[in-house]
C-alpha cells in the first residue's frame, strides 16, 4: 500500500510527464492528463487516510538521485555557458565540486534511514500539490489551446509544457516527502529547473531575461541549500531529517552549532519564496503562461521554501536567530503589501500579494510558539487555493478581454458574470472573515503581540491588504444594470475555477476538522503543546483569544443571504443614471454628462495607485538595501 | 448562561442604533451651538431615517441593495459580538467586513463622485485599521488576552497603562466618525468639495441602512473606547462624554485635509505613539 502511494505521487508524475513527451496527440494527452490528475488526488486522499508513514525504497534509487543530481547540475551549467552568466557558472560550479567532494569524501557509508518520511505536515503539502497542482495542469488544457492559437506556433510547444508542468508536481511530493537531504536537495534542484524551462516556455526576449533572473536566484538558493545540508551533516552526523527533528530541542539553544546550517537552509527557503530582496524573480515570472504562475505561486515552489522554513522551525525555537527571521518576514510583508497597493496589473498585485502572504510565514516560523506555527501551516493551505483561484481567474479574465490590467476589468460582471463573481470569491476568502485565510491571519498577528516590532508591521501590513483587494473587487462590479450575457468558456477552465471557488469555501468551514486533524498533530508533535482547544461549538479557544466559526459563518452567511434576495428584488424600474453633477448623458452605451458648450462627455475613472507613495521605483532600492541589511543582522546577529 | 447571553446580544442589537442616533442628534445640537446655530431637535436623525425608509427605492444597480444590507450585517454583528466579550481582533475583522462592501457598493457605479468617495474610503480604512490593531495589541499585552472579558478583569483601569494608546484611538475614532479634518471621503459639512463621498450613489431605504450602519459603528469605537476605563461605569461615562466634545470641538475648529496629510500624520502619530508607550510598558 505504503509503496503504492510513494509510488503515485512521486514517481508516477515523473513517468508520465515523459510520456507526455512523446504522445503528441491532442486528445491523447487530454485523457492522460485527466487520469493522472484523478490518481494524484485520489492516492493524496489515500495518503490523508493512511497518516503518518516512513518509506524506504529500493537502494538503487539512492545512486539514481546521486545522477540526477549531477545531471541537473550539468543542464543548468550549460544553461550558464550558454546565457555567459557568471553567476550561474560558478555557483553551479561550486555545487558540482561541493556535492562531489561530499559524495565521495564525507559521505562514508550508504544511509540506514528511510529515504521517505511523513507526517501530517507533509501530507497536508501532498494534498496541497497534488489537488490544487492537479486542479492547474487540467486548466493548463483549455488555456494553453487557446494561448497558442494567439501565437500561431508552427509546431505545438505543449508536449514540453505538460511534460515540464507534471514533472514539477512529482518533484513537489517528493520534497515534501524527502527524509534524507540529499533527496530533498535533488527534488530542490527539480523544481528550480522546472521553473526555468517554464518561465522561459514563450521564448520571447523578456521570457528569457526572467527566466534567466529566477535560475540566478535559485541556484543560489541551491547553493546555500548544499552546503546548508553538508554544515547540517557535519552538526548532527545524520542526513534524516525525521531524527534530526526528533533531537530538535537538543539543537535548538542559543549560539548552537546547528545555526549556521539554519541560516544556509532558510536563506535557501527565503530564496525560493521570493522573499525581498529575491522579490524579482517571481513578479517577472508572471511571463509565463497563466498556468505557471498558478503552479508557481500556490502549490509548488513557492510553497518549497516555507515549507523548509516551517519544517526546521523546532531546531531553531527560542534563539536570537528565531527572532530576527520573524523580523525579516514581518518586513517583507509590510513592504510586499506596499509594492502591490502601487500596482494595476491584475497579475503583479497577485504576485507582490503571494510573496506577502509567504513572508507572513515565514514571520510566523520565526515567531516560532505553536501559535504562530498553527497560523503558518494554516496560511499555507487556505492561501494555496484561494491564490491558485485568483490566477487562474486572471488568466481566463486576460484571455477573453485581452488585458491584465486591473483598469481594464472595470465593470467585468457585465461582459464575464461568473468568472467576476469567482475572483470576488477569491479576494473575499483572501481577507475577510470568517474565512480560513483571515482566521490564519488572526493568528498570526495574535501570536505576535509579544513582539512589538514584528506586531507594527503586521498590523501596517494588513491594512494595506485590505486596500488593494477591496478595490480590486469593487471595480469588478462597476457595471450598468441588467442581466448579463452568459459566459462560454472551455469546460477544462471552467471546472477548475468551480472547484477551487467550492474548495475555498468549504475548507474554511472545516476549518476546525482541519485544525484538529491536521495541524494540531504537527504542532503537539514538535512543541509538545497545541495553542488552540477546540469548543463544543467549533470555535479555537486558547488564553489569548477565541476565534468564533460556526456562529459567524451563519450569521453572515443569513446577513448575506438576505441582501441577496433584497438585491434580486430590485426592479428595472428602480434604476437611475448615475450620479454626474449634471445633466446625466449616454455617450456611446457609456455613462456620462452634458458638458461646456454643450458637448457630451464620457465619464472615465481611474483608482488611486499612488505611485509617489508605493510605486517600484520609488520603493524597490529601499526596500533591498533594508532587506540586505537585515539578512547580514541575521548571518551575524543571530547564527554566529 | 446561553439565555442570558442571547438577551445580551439582543439588547446590543436593538439599544445599539437607539444610542447611535441619540449621540448622533448631541452632536449636531452642540456643533450648531458651537456654530451659534439653534440646531436640529435631538431626535432628528431618526426623523431622518424613518423619512428615508418611506422612500420608494432607487440605485444604478443591484449590487448597492446588496452592498448595503452586508455593510448593515458586518457593523451589527460586531456590537454583538463587543457586547458578548469577543475578540477584539476578530470584531476588528467583522467590522472590516462591513466597511469592504459599503465601498464595493460605492466602486459599483460608474459616478465619478461615488468613485473618488470609494477610493478615499480605502485610504481612510488604510489610516484607521493600524492604529485599531496596534490599540488592541496593547491592550492585550497589558491584560494577556485579546479577549474583552479579559479587560473586565483589570484591577484598575487601562488608561493608567497605555495612556498613549488612547490618543492613537482617539485618532482612529476620529476617522470612523468621519469628522474634520479626516472626513475626507464622506462628510456632514456642506461646504467640502466633495461631500457624500461614498454614500453618493446610495439613496432612501439604503441610505437609511448605511445610516444605521454608522450608528453601530460609532457605538463600537466608542466601546473600544471605554474599555479604556472599564472598572467603573462612572468612569466609563466620563471617559465617553468628555472624548466624544473633543472630537465636536475638533470637528469644528479644524479644516479638511488633504489623503496624503492623513495617512502620514495619522501612521506616523500612531506607530510613535505605540513605540513611546510600548518601551515605557517594559521599562516598568
Amino acid at each position: 500500500m505504503l509503496d503504492t502511494l510513494v509510488f503515485v505521487t512521486v514517481l508516477l508524475p515523473f513517468l508520465v510527464a515523459a510520456a507526455l513527451l512523446v504522445l503528441r496527440g491532442q486528445n491523447v494527452r487530454k485523457v492522460v492528463l485527466v487520469a493522472t490528475a484523478g490518481v494524484l488526488i485520489l492516492a493524496a486522499l489515500a495518503m490523508l487516510r493512511h497518516g503518518a508513514f516512513s518509506f524506504a525504497p529500493a537502494p538503487i534509487f539512492d545512486r539514481l538521485v546521486t545522477i540526477g543530481d549531477f545531471v541537473i547540475l550539468f543542464v543548468v551549467l550549460f544553461v550558464g555557458f550558454r546565457r555567459k552568466n557568471q553567476i550561474i557558472i560558478w555557483l553551479t560550479l561550486a555545487q558540482i565540486v561541493g556535492l562531489f567532494w561530499f559524495e565521495s569524501f564525507l559521505l562514508k557509508d550508504h544511509p540506514h534511514f528511510p529515504a521517505f518520511f511523513a507526517d501530517d505536515l507533509s501530507i497536508v503539502m501532498v494534498l496541497i500539490i497534488s489537488i490544487v497542482g492537479s486542479l492547474i495542469a487540467v486548466y493548463g488544457l483549455g488555456y494553453m489551446k487557446v494561448h497558442e492559437e494567439h501565437l500561431h506556433l508552427p509546431k505545438s510547444k505543449q508536449p514540453v509544457f505538460f511534460f515540464f508542468i507534471v514533472l514539477f508536481l512529482g518533484a513537489m511530493n517528493g520534497l515534501v516527502l524527502a527524509n534524507n537531504m540529499l533527496w530533498m536537495y535533488f527534488f530542490w534542484e527539480c523544481t528550480t529547473l522546472c521553473s526555468f524551462m517554464l518561465i522561459g516556455h514563450d521564448n520571447t526576449e523578456i521570457a528569457r531575461k526572467n527566466a534567466e533572473r529566477a535560475l540566478w536566484m535559485n541556484v543560489l538558493g541551491g547553493t546555500a541549500f548544499l552546503f546548508g545540508v553538508i554544515l547540517l551533516h557535519k552538526t548532527t552526523g545524520t542526513l534524516a531529517l525525521q531524527d534530526i527533528l526528533a533531537r530538535g530541542s537538543q539543537y535548538a539553544v542559543a549560539g548552537g552549532a546547528i545555526l549556521a546550517p539554519m541560516f544556509l537552509l532558510v536563506f535557501a527557503g527565503m530564496t525560493k519564496s521570493a522573499q525581498v530582496p529575491f522579490q524579482s524573480w517571481l513578479t517577472g515570472a508572471m511571463v509565463a503562461p497563466t498556468p505557471v504562475s498558478a503552479l508557481l505561486h500556490s502549490s509548488t515552489m513557492v510553497k518549497a521554501g516555507v515549507y523548509l522554513i516551517v519544517r526546521l522551525a523546532p531546531l531553531y525555537a527560542g534563539t536570537h536567530f528565531s527572532n530576527f527571521v520573524a523580523l525579516a518576514g514581518a518586513f517583507c510583508f509590510l513592504v510586499t503589501a506596499a509594492l502591490a497597493v502601487g500596482q494595476s496589473n491584475g497579475k503583479k498585485v497577485l504576485a507582490y500579494s503571494t510573496i506577502s502572504n509567504l513572508a507572513l510565514i515565514i514571520a510566523c516560523a520565526g515567531i516560532n510558539t505553536p501559535a504562530a506555527i498553527t497560523a503558518a501551516i494554516l496560511l499555507i493551505i487556505f492561501h494555496a487555493i484561494s491564490k491558485a483561484l485568483l490566477f487562474l481567474c486572471v488568466g481566463a479574465i486576460e484571455q477573453q478581454i485581452g488585458s491584465r490590467d486591473i483598469e481594464a476589468m472595470r465593470g467585468l460582471h457585465a461582459v464575464m458574470p461568473r468568472t467576476a463573481i469567482i475572483t470576488i470569491i477569491g479576494v473575499v476568502t483572501m481577507m475577510l472573515p470568517p474565512f480560513g485565510m483571515l482566521m490564519a491571519k488572526w493568528m498570526a498577528i495574535e501570536s505576535a503581540s509579544g513582539q512589538f516590532l514584528v506586531m507594527i508591521m503586521l498590523a501596517l501590513g494588513s491594512a494595506l491588504t485590505v486596500l488593494f483587494w477591496a478595490r480590486w473587487a469593487g471595480i469588478l462590479l462597476a457595471e450598468p444594470f441588467g442581466k448579463p450575457k452568459p459566459e462560454r468558456q472551455y469546460a477544462s477552465v471552467r471546472t477548475p475555477l468551480l472547484v477551487l471557488a467550492s474548495l475555498a469555501v468549504l475548507v474554511s468551514l472545516l476549518a476546525p476538522a482541519v485544525y484538529t486533524g491536521l495541524v494540531a498533530p504537527t504542532v503537539a508533535m514538535y512543541y509538545k503543546t497545541t495553542a488552540y482547544s477546540v469548543t463544543m461549538l467549533g470555535n479555537l479557544d486558547s488564553k489569548t483569544g477565541m476565534f468564533i466559526i460556526y456562529p459567524l459563518f451563519i450569521l453572515l452567511g443569513l446577513g448575506f443571504c438576505y441582501a441577496v434576495r433584497q438585491a434580486k428584488r430590485v426592479a428595472a424600474s428602480q434604476v437611475s443614471a448615475p450620479y454626474m453633477c449634471g445633466e446625466q448623458l449616454d455617450v456611446d452605451g457609456k455613462a456620462g454628462f452634458r458638458g461646456p458648450l454643450g458637448q457630451p462627455v464620457a465619464v472615465v475613472n481611474g483608482s488611486y495607485y499612488m505611485e509617489r507613495f508605493f510605486g517600484e521605483d520609488v520603493l524597490t532600492k529601499w526596500i533591498n538595501a533594508i532587506a540586505i541589511a537585515v539578512l547580514v543582522l541575521m548571518l551575524f546577529g543571530g547564527a554566529l | 448562561m446561553i439565555l442570558a447571553k442571547l438577551l445580551l446580544a439582543i439588547a446590543a442589537l436593538v439599544l445599539a442604533p437607539i444610542a447611535g442616533g441619540l449621540i448622533s442628534g448631541v452632536d449636531r445640537r452642540i456643533t450648531a451651538r458651537l456654530q451659534s446655530r439653534f440646531g436640529p431637535p435631538i431626535l432628528q436623525p431618526f426623523y431622518d431615517v424613518f423619512k428615508l425608509f418611506g422612500k420608494a427605492p432607487m440605485v444604478v444597480n443591484t449590487w448597492q441593495a446588496l452592498c448595503a444590507y452586508v455593510y448593515l450585517t458586518g457593523a451589527a454583528l460586531s456590537v454583538v459580538l463587543l457586547f458578548l466579550g469577543a475578540d477584539l481582533l476578530l470584531i476588528f475583522f467583522v467590522l472590516t467586513v462591513g466597511a469592504v462592501f459599503l465601498v464595493m457598493g460605492a466602486l459599483a457605479s460608474p459616478s465619478p463622485y461615488s468613485q473618488i468617495g470609494g477610493q478615499r474610503e480605502l485610504l481612510q480604512m488604510l489610516a484607521y485599521e493600524p492604529l485599531l490593531i496596534l490599540v488592541f495589541a496593547a491592550i492585550a499585552m497589558v491584560t494577556g488576552s485579546f479577549k474583552v472579558s479579559a479587560v473586565f478583569d483589570q484591577t484598575h483601569p487601562l488608561l493608567y497603562d497605555i495612556p498613549l494608546m488612547f490618543i492613537v484611538l482617539g485618532y482612529a475614532l476620529t476617522i470612523k466618525l468621519r469628522k474634520s479634518p479626516f472626513d475626507i471621503s464622506a462628510c456632514h459639512h456642506a461646504h467640502q468639495e466633495l461631500v457624500r463621498g461614498v454614500y453618493t450613489e446610495y439613496s432612501g431605504p439604503y441610505l437609511a441602512l448605511l445610516e444605521i450602519a454608522h450608528w453601530y459603528e460609532v457605538i463600537l469605537v466608542l466601546g473600544f473606547c471605554a474599555l479604556f476605563w472599564a472598572t467603573s461605569v462612572g468612569g466609563m461615562i466620563l471617559l465617553l462624554v468628555l472624548t466624544y466634545f473633543a472630537e465636536i470641538v475638533v470637528d469644528n475648529v479644524t479644516a479638511r485635509l488633504t489623503w496624503r496629510w492623513m495617512l502620514k500624520s495619522a501612521v506616523g502619530m500612531g506607530v510613535a505613539l505605540t513605540v513611546i508607550n510600548m518601551l515605557w510598558l517594559y521599562a516598568r
